[in-house]
Order: C-alpha cells, then sequence, then structure tokens
C-alpha cells in the first residue's frame, strides 16, 4: 500500500512539473511539496523494511538523513530537467538536445555514485547484510520512483 | 508490453528462490533457459528500437553497427549479474556478513561498469545521430531498463 501510494505520490510530481499531463501549471511550492511527501514515504519504508535493532537504528537514521538530503537535491534535478525538457519539446533544437542528454547522463551517475557512497557509510555501523538489504530496497524504491517518471515523458521528436 | 513479461520470466529463470521454496544452486538447465529469455529480451529491445527510433537509410547504417556493439559488452555484464544472482539464491537464509561484502561490492561494479558501458554508448550513438534522435535513444534506453529493472528486483527477497 506504501508503495502504491508513493507511486501516485511520483506521478503527481511529474504532473506538476511538466505541462505534458495537460493538469495544474508547474509551481515550486506543489513540486516541494511532492518531494517531501516521497521522502516522507521513502523514509517510513526504508525503517520498516530495514528490521534494524534498537543500536543498528541509532547508527543507521543520521546517515540515512544525510542521504535523503542529497537525494533531495537529485530529485530537483530531476524535475528541473523533466521541466526544461518539456519548455523545449515542441521546438527542440539540435543546442537543447545535446544540452538536456549530458544533463540526463550526469544525472544518472550522480544517483549511481550516491548510492556506491552511503553504502560504504553504512558498511561501518551495520553489519553487510544489512547494508545489502539497504541497497535492494533503494533499488526497488528507484525503479518504482522512477518508471511513472519516465514513463510519462513523451519521447523526443 | 513484451519485454516486461520476458524480464519477469528472465528473473524467474535466473532466480530459483522464487520458484522453489528452498534455495538452490543453479542447475545447468536454468543456466540453460536464463540464456534463452536474456537472448529473447535483447531481439525484443532491438525491435523496440527498430520501431521508435524512424532512422532514415543512413542513420540505420551508422546506428546498428555502435548498438550492435553496446549490446555484446553489456551481455557480459548480464551474464554477470545473473551469475551473482545465481550465487544469492544459492546462499539465501544463510547469508554471512563475508557474503553479502562480496555480493554487494561484485553489484556495485556492475552497476558502475553498467553506467559506464551506457555513458560510452549513448555517446557514440550521439556522434552518428542527430541530437535530437541521440536524445530519443537515450529516453528509450532508460524506459526498457527501467522495466526491466523493476521487474527483476521486485522478484528478488530481501537479504535475511
Amino acid at each position: 500500500m506504501k508503495n502504491f501510494k508513493i507511486a501516485l505520490a511520483a506521478t503527481a510530481l511529474l504532473s506538476v512539473a511538466t505541462p505534458f499531463a495537460a493538469r495544474a501549471q508547474s509551481t515550486y511550492d506543489e513540486t516541494q511539496q511532492l518531494i517531501a511527501q516521497i521522502q516522507t514515504d521513502a523514509r517510513a519504508i526504508v525503517l520498516q523494511s530495514m528490521a534494524l535493532d534498537d543500536a543498528q537504528l541509532a547508527a543507521f537514521t543520521p546517515v540515512f538523513d544525510a542521504y535523503q538530503a542529497e537525494t533531495k537535491k537529485l530529485a530537483q534535478r530531476q524535475v528541473d530537467l523533466i521541466t526544461a525538457y518539456s519548455s523545449n519539446y515542441d521546438s527542440m533544437t539540435d543546442g537543447a538536445a545535446k544540452g538536456l542528454l549530458n544533463d540526463w547522463l550526469k544525472l544518472q551517475d550522480d544517483e549511481l555514485s550516491l548510492t556506491r557512497k552511503y553504502a560504504k557509510k553504512l558498511d561501518k555501523v551495520l553489519p553487510s547484510t544489512k547494508v545489502l538489504r539497504f541497497v535492494q530496497i533503494q533499488n526497488k524504491l528507484g525503479t518504482l520512483l522512477s518508471l511513472p517518471a519516465v514513463q510519462g515523458v513523451p519521447l523526443a521528436k | 508490453m513484451r519485454i516486461a513479461s520476458l524480464a519477469v520470466a528472465l528473473a524467474v529463470a535466473a532466480f530459483p528462490v522464487v520458484t522453489h521454496a528452498q534455495a538452490a544452486p543453479a542447475t545447468p538447465s536454468v543456466k540453460a533457459d536464463e540464456q534463452v529469455v536474456l537472448q529473447q529480451v535483447m531481439t525484443d529491445k532491438r525491435a523496440v528500437y527498430a520501431r521508435n527510433l524512424e532512422l532514415t537509410d543512413s542513420e540505420s547504417r551508422a546506428f546498428w553497427p555502435v548498438y550492435d556493439e553496446y549490446e555484446g559488452k553489456a551481455k557480459k555484464l548480464n551474464d554477470e549479474f545473473l551469475a551473482l544472482v545465481d550465487d544469492y539464491a544459492a546462499k539465501f537464509g544463510a547469508i554471512t556478513d563475508a557474503d553479502a561484502t562480496a555480493m554487494l561490492k561484485k553489484k556495485m561494479q556492475i552497476e558502475k561498469d553498467r553506467e559506464a558501458l551506457k555513458q560510452t554508448y549513448t555517446r557514440k550513438v550521439a556522434k552518428v545521430l542527430p541530437p535530437v534522435k541521440a536524445l530519443r535513444y537515450a529516453q528509450i534506453e532508460t524506459r526498457l531498463d527501467n522495466m526491466i529493472r523493476r521487474e527483476v528486483y521486485g522478484l528478488i527477497p530481501l537479504a535475511q
């Protein structure tokens, strides 16, 4: 149920970030609110799914909060990228396409680096099986969140 | 959504934990099944690109050799990932911290290599296709990748 809720929030995020969905105009406040909601839901899922004891939880939470703060910046970059794409969609120039492609590749790279960076940090405070579990949860959440955002954007023309 | 259903089959074939109550090492027949399904996924991916990129004849001549080279290299990484999933399945329920460390390291390396490969070949595609079509290529690759990952990750139980 939580996963469904988070997917809905991701879809809603897409709809305010881009005019493709032909709904409300993008607004900064709405986007920030939705990112915050997704992060709150994701936090609850992760904390529940990690199945940590009290000592592990105390060690895990500050690292995870720092991870989420960095994830938020990446989420904002993705929203900005989709917004830029939507602005250029009907009259995409070669220059705009090149810029968007480069920004997208950089974002993908940074997302992967962030997971690696925090897996290393967590490995210092949690048993490795828990770190593996964390990465698995992030993988599941990542695909769940990115799918509606990616699928909802029409291909470049 | 043929790709997605094939990905499910791939994951099921690759991950005995899902189909059997008790984890067991991947048998030769399971490994053969994995290869058959993997080959089918790659064939289907090729068809998706052919249908959606809308290439001219000259663009086709430039694009397909690059794409085939990319898929050839990606297959090696897919094989490594399947071997890792087989190992995870074989040890599932009794994974030690040492196992988890080694698996995590391997997984991170595969992910890093996969992303590097994807970026290298997206840039190669961008050199032989107009920028808008290169962007379209990257969008399709991302969609297919996400769909397959979602199905595969959805079937792999969390480490205990």
